[in-house]
């Protein structure tokens, strides 16, 4: 049986408290991003469209990385100390590629004006645009240094754990689709839904990596000319694994953390194992929903992109949802504010992930497409359900189990945190419902009066709801600081 | 489901049965909170659980096959629909749209129009949708501000849409992809008459 010292333990934890600190003080400030983007489209401030387009660059890209790295730091620490002896230098390392990223995004749009969304489709950066090559340079190079960090830290995660766990076909949870071996190592399921999640990430920054020297060539030769098809398939195929990705590597932490509160073991059955390998396909095709208004995409893949698309409901809402159930049916479990985190988390994953169904249907996208449904439904997932892991997981540090089931003030700041972002994201819908595009600047330029008007009010409403997130999300960082400061006072005693 | 479209429109169908689901899981959530304390052993809760958990799968299952096929019968592509009686050539570009009528033998560059066209009401209309430059999307949007179909505007590739404009009146045409600094004032109209 594996035995990790508490001196590992211990220098794990303060890295993963040092992520939690650099999430902290990024994540408020992408908010301001956001809200700056509503006050726009709300015609209350003007920022100038190519101001609006760089901060939503920054944004999008800045949120997506910083929710990917933060769910790859939390599984990180919870493998590496309970499930995979992990080296720690391989930690830092992905930490200061990922801040060097960071830093050189930032200086590329803040500074450069580099604004073709997160996604820069093909050929948009090369043609008409208003910021000068070097910062598409630096915004390129700043992307594949990150690219990097995430790869080099996937592949020493995964191979550590094969290596713990007997090869790379035990992580999958195959041996328990054959007879098990007497005495044979239960695979804990964090340690199946991290492979799951990070092998098609793996694949994700493969094709990630080839597209962006694709557009480094593009750079150095601008007589080149590639497939915009093609180019279209591959940044959305990274862009959705990735995004698909973050929000499983949570779900990762549930099965692992929940139990702590319910007292009820949760283990890898076959059910799980079938359930999480159908996921692992789901993941690599769904991407194909993005190509819907393709209409040249060919249709065999519009109709993968469907099915896969519906399909993918099944196990997560009948095993990982139901499991969340059976754990905590008549378990008489304190509702502290960490398994509120979880529980209201998966909540967030089930409503956005209907929304997504929703929109995956081809004949809804036709008219939901690139109106504010879409980031309605992401949204959904990512600030109701990742973020609220997040949450969970940074109280899981910093709160023992009695102190997070009476701290009124960090309950208090989750739920005023949790009504404002689903109202804030209810005018998103609402936008998406009524027909408002997505990345617009703002609405004045829109002929059609009830729609420019209707999108200018809903900005505004959001504006609101975003102060009222952030009054709440400060309320918890303020319980959180409390107990870490307490615990560092603690820890010094002790070392003195 | 062509009378429930007449009524309702797909918009508003996303957003009964987004209502209906997002009220599902709040209640399911209520639920929870209320049902954690009686303390029972957890063979016999997860025994329950699972009952469900087996009754609740199958009608999953069955829904989402019901859902597909009763979706994928309504697909915007062209080849699921019938011959058209008018051809109009769509560019997009850097920021506005070109129409011209008939299908143009120019390259999307050359293609001369204007980013008005008169169209009748009531006839099956083929637009031929490109781009000169980046990505844009073709978006109509009917006399009542309602986005009621779109397409891709892809440079290289050509997308065909086919829409019957059920009613006079001035629909306009929005680009729905980001394509630069005057993405959101990139507009056009369609004078149906
Ligand atoms: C309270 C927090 C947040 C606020 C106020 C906010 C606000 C916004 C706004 C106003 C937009 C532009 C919408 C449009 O008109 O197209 C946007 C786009 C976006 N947001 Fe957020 N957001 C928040 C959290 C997040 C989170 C947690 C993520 C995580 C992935 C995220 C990722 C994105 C992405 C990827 C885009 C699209 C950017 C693009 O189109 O290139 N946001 N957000
Ligand atoms: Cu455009």
């Amino acid at each position: 049986m594996l035995q990790i010292s508490p001196v590992e333990i211990k220098r794990q934890r303060k890295l993963v408290i040092i992520w939690s600190i650099t999430f902290m003080v990024v994540f408020p400030l992408l908010i301001i991003l956001g809200l700056l983007m509503r006050l726009n489209q709300g015609e209350d401030i003007n920022l100038g469209a190519d101001t609006f387009y760089t901060l939503m660059t920054l944004h999008g890209l800045g949120m997506a990385g910083l929710l990917f790295t933060f769910s790859f730091a939390g599984l990180w620490y919870l493998v590496g100390t309970r499930q995979a002896k992990l080296n720690i230098s391989v930690g830092y390392f992905v930490y200061t590629l990922v801040l060097i990223g960071v830093i050189g995004l930032a200086i590329a749009t803040l500074i450069g004006k580099f604004g073709p969304g997160w996604y820069m489709l093909y050929p948009l950066p090369f043609i008409g645009v208003n910021w000068p090559a070097w910062s598409t340079g630096l915004a390129i190079v700043s992307l594949i240094i990150m690219g990097v960090a995430w790869l080099s830290g996937i592949i020493h995660l995964v191979s550590a754990m094969s290596k713990e766990f007997g090869g790379f076909s035990n992580l999958m949870g195959w041996q328990y689709l054959r007879k098990r071996k007497e005495g044979e190592r239960d695979l804990p399921p964090i340690v199946m839904i991290t492979t799951i999640s990070l092998v098609p990430g793996l694949c994700a920054f493969l094709i990630g990596a080839a597209m962006l020297f694709m557009y480094l060539m593009q750079l150095l030769e601008p007589a080149l000319h590639f497939n915009p098809l093609l180019m279209k398939n591959m940044v959305m195929f990274f862009g959705h694994t990735l995004v698909n990705i973050t929000l499983y590597c949570c779900v990762g932490w549930v099965y692992a953390l929940l139990p702590e509160y319910t007292g009820r073991e949760w283990k890898t059955d076959k059910v799980l194992v079938y359930s999480w390998n159908a996921t692992f396909i789901f993941i690599l095709f769904a991407y194909f929903h993005h190509l819907y208004m393709d209409f040249a995409q060919p249709s065999a893949f519009q109709y993968i992109g469907q099915i896969v698309s519906y399909s993918s409901a099944i196990p997560a809402t009948a095993i990982t949802m139901f499991g969340v159930i059976s754990q905590i049916y008549h378990s008489k479990i304190k509702w502290g504010v960490i398994p509120v985190c979880f529980l209201i988390g998966v909540a967030g994953w089930a409503i956005g992930g209907f929304s997504a169904v929703v929109d995956s249907t081809i004949a809804v996208n036709s008219v939901l497409h690139n109106t504010l449904w879409v980031p309605a439904h992401f949204h959904t997932y990512m600030l109701g359900g990742v973020v609220l892991f997040i949450l969970g997981l940074i109280f899981y540090l910093s709160h023992t189990k009695e102190e997070q089931e009476k701290d009124k003030t960090a309950k208090f700041g989750f739920w005023l945190f949790v009504i404002s972002i689903h109202c804030f994201i209810g005018m998103f819908y609402s936008g998406g419902l009524n027909s408002i595009p997505r990345r617009y600047a703002d609405y004045k330029g829109i002929p059609i009066v009830s729609v420019h008007h209707t999108g200018a009010l809903l900005a505004e409403i959001a504006a609101l709801f975003i102060i009222l997130l952030l009054i709440g999300l400060f309320i918890m960082y303020f319980a959180i600081i409390i107990k870490l400061s307490k615990q560092k006072n603690a820890s010094l005693i002790k070392s003195v | 489901m062509i009378l429930f479209i007449n009524f309702l429109t797909i918009q508003t169908s996303a957003a009964i049965i987004s209502f209906i689901a997002g009220a599902i899981v709040v209640l399911v959530v209520i639920y929870l909170f209320y049902s954690s304390s009686p303390a029972e052993d957890k063979v016999s809760a997860k025994h329950k659980v699972y009952k469900m958990r087996a009754r609740y799968f199958f009608a999953l299952v069955f829904c989402v096959i019901a859902g597909l096929i009763i979706t994928l019968g309504f697909l915007p592509y062209p080849q699921f629909q019938s011959r058209p009686d008018e051809t109009v050539s769509v560019v997009g570009m850097q920021w506005a749209w070109k129409f011209a009528p008939g299908i143009s033998d120019k390259t999307p560059l050359q293609m001369e129009g204007g980013s008005e066209i008169t169209l009748p009401s009531n006839k099956l209309i083929k637009f031929l949708v490109t781009s000169s430059d980046v990505n844009h999307d073709f978006a109509i949007y009917n006399t009542n501000g309602v986005l009621v179909a779109q397409t891709q505007a892809m440079p290289d590739y050509q997308n065909a849409l086919e829409y019957k404009f059920p009613e006079p009146g001035d629909y306009h045409i929005l680009c729905l992809e980001y394509c630069g600094i005057a993405h959101a004032i990139m507009v056009g109209t369609i004078h149906v008459k």
